[in-house]
């Protein structure tokens, strides 16, 4: 699908902070549509993994109290130039996506 | 892809000591967890401290720093980063008090660094409580972060 | 408080009424651009013209909200936005050209005062003017999504930039007369003038938020709200701006791209003069 995007900055103290924007309503479910006067269902992100070539890194739990279109950021000490980090997220209705981003 | 372990549930600190006495957890191993329903559906923050870390007894000091505005702009956004220098970071939780349910999300860290970053919503003028879980010891920083009423925005 | 020339000037010129639009030469325009720059660089002490790119964020009594558009600055939304608006401006033509091919003049130069038509030439009209030369079809809508994204790509080639508009021409020198204007008269039910919050009141409250400096607008411009994000058109332009402000007033808005507010940006631009452009801006 590619919406999320994923941005990789150098840290100061080495390393790297990685950066996650997904393309996400993230409806609390309490929300009324203007057209039709019923609630628009819960629909948010759930969970969101990180990787680092292949191997899990961090795992962010998200509700409906993160903002539509939600950003994560994460450090990864670990990190190198070369690396492969991943991320990939399911919201509540077993949605998902992905992206993935070389370290240079 | 190395071979991933699933916990059912938290971190609770029961299931993590019995996972890690029969040797099914290192450092290196990665694991990943259902999402932390309890806490999300808690509605005080020690319901929601004891579900997610299994406990919500927190220890003295500044080992966590939280960067965020001491006023939103908006406050279906608001933008927050926990940070913390600590060793061993097992998970960092973002409690917002007045928010109807308080636990916004957390961070399970096994590899990465002490360091979470994102954005909440926040109906009203709240603290905002920043914990981490390291070394089996939970830490705290908190902030309130004021909800206004605009005056101009075109 | 010493009021700038302008106000003097312009409360005079606005009882006159539209009409009685008096000529302004040259070195008087010069002469206001030093007094306006003048007065905020007292007012703000501190900072240099250079710092008014970033808008109400650099002002002092931002300081308890300047975190939030730090934070959104480790990884500005319009970002990815960015990228799309790449390939939407290198998109080819039927005719196989594009807008790269297009007739436009420096980002940092506009608005500019076109001698043959008398008109003034924005880069949101010249986009259109060359989408139109080209068989294509214009952008509808002129305040935001798409042709924000054309401008904001187009401008942001430009950035470090200095702002340098050319008000040599008498024709010029009557639409920022006109600009001026409009920038110093009363308006809508608050019966507020620009330079009511902008520049007498800039840096103080109303309600939960903070008055931007006058000095300074549109130098990041298009910008990404928060606030428009949240109800789903997060880009717009400067018109899309000058509309929402002159509502909040309780004044009739008027049409993008119409003269009113070219002028107006033709005035402000001009009062920017020597501030390096930072295109695209997030705001609230």
């Amino acid at each position: 699908m590619a919406s999320t995007k994923m941005k990789i900055k150098k840290s100061k103290g080495g390393g790297y902070e990685v950066m996650v924007l997904a393309k996400h309503p993230m409806e609390t479910g309490l929300r009324k549509d203007k057209k039709t006067g019923e609630k628009v269902p819960a629909h948010f992100i759930q969970t969101m993994e990180f990787a680092v070539n292949g191997e899990t890194v961090a795992q962010a739990n998200l509700g409906a109290g993160v903002s539509k279109n939600p950003l994560i950021g994460i450090s990864i000490p670990s990190a190198k130039s070369g690396d492969t980090v991943t991320v990939s997220w399911v919201d509540n209705k077993g949605e998902s996506d992905s992206a993935e981003k070389a370290v240079k | 892809m190395k071979r991933r372990i699933f916990l059912k549930g938290s971190l609770a600190a029961g299931t993590l000591a019995v996972a890690a006495g029969a040797g099914m957890l290192t450092p290196t191993r990665v694991l990943a967890s259902t999402w932390p329903k309890a806490a999300f559906e808690s509605k005080t923050e020690a319901d929601a401290l004891n579900a997610f870390f299994g406990t919500s007894e927190v220890e003295q000091g500044d080992q966590v720093s939280i960067k965020a505005p001491l006023q939103a702009e908006n406050g279906a956004v608001v933008p927050i980063k926990v940070m913390t220098s600590l060793e061993g970071v097992e998970a960092i939780a973002i409690i917002t008090i007045k928010n109807p349910s308080p636990y916004t999300t957390s961070l399970q860290v096994a590899g990465a660094g002490g360091l979470y970053s994102t954005r909440i919503k926040m109906g009203q003028t709240s603290p905002v409580n920043c914990y981490v879980k390291a070394g089996g010891k939970l830490y705290l920083a908190s902030q309130e972060i004021k909800v206004t009423v605009g005056g101009c925005g075109g | 408080m010493k009021k700038l020339v302008s106000l003097t000037l312009a409360a005079g010129l606005a009882v006159v009424g539209a009409s009685g639009v008096q000529a302004i030469s040259e070195s008087e325009i010069q002469q206001e651009i030093e007094a306006f720059q003048g007065y905020f660089l007292k007012r703000f002490p501190g900072l240099t013209i250079e710092d008014f790119q970033d808008g109400v964020n650099v002002l002092p009594q931002y300081e308890h909200r300047r975190a939030n558009w730090e934070l959104a600055m480790e990884f500005p939304p319009y970002e990815p936005e960015m990228e799309r608006a790449a390939e939407e401006w290198n998109a080819p033509f039927e005719n196989g050209k594009s807008l790269n091919d297009c007739d436009l003049a420096p980002g940092n130069t506009y608005p500019v005062f076109d001698t043959a038509t008398g008109d003034l030439r924005t880069v949101v009209g010249d986009i259109n003017a060359c989408l139109k030369a080209n068989g294509e079809e214009v952008v509808k809508n002129v305040k935001r999504s798409k042709m924000a994204r054309l401008v904001a790509h187009y401008r942001s080639q430009f950035n470090g930039e200095r702002v340098a508009v050319d008000f040599s021409d008498s024709g010029a020198q009557a639409w920022y007369e006109k600009g001026r204007q409009f920038y110093w008269a009363k308006r809508g039910q608050l019966n507020f003038s620009c330079a009511d919050c902008h520049v007498h009141n800039a840096g103080n409250s109303v309600r939960g938020d903070v008055l931007s400096a006058g000095l300074g607008h549109g130098v990041g411009f298009p910008v990404w709200r928060t606030k428009w994000q949240v109800a789903g058109k997060p880009w717009g332009t400067m018109h899309r701006r000058y509309g929402g402000c002159n509502k909040q007033v309780r004044a009739h808005p008027f049409k993008a791209q119409g003269e009113e507010y070219k002028a107006l940006e033709f005035y402000e631009a001009v009062m920017n003069t020597g501030i390096p452009l930072k295109v695209p801006s997030q705001r609230q």
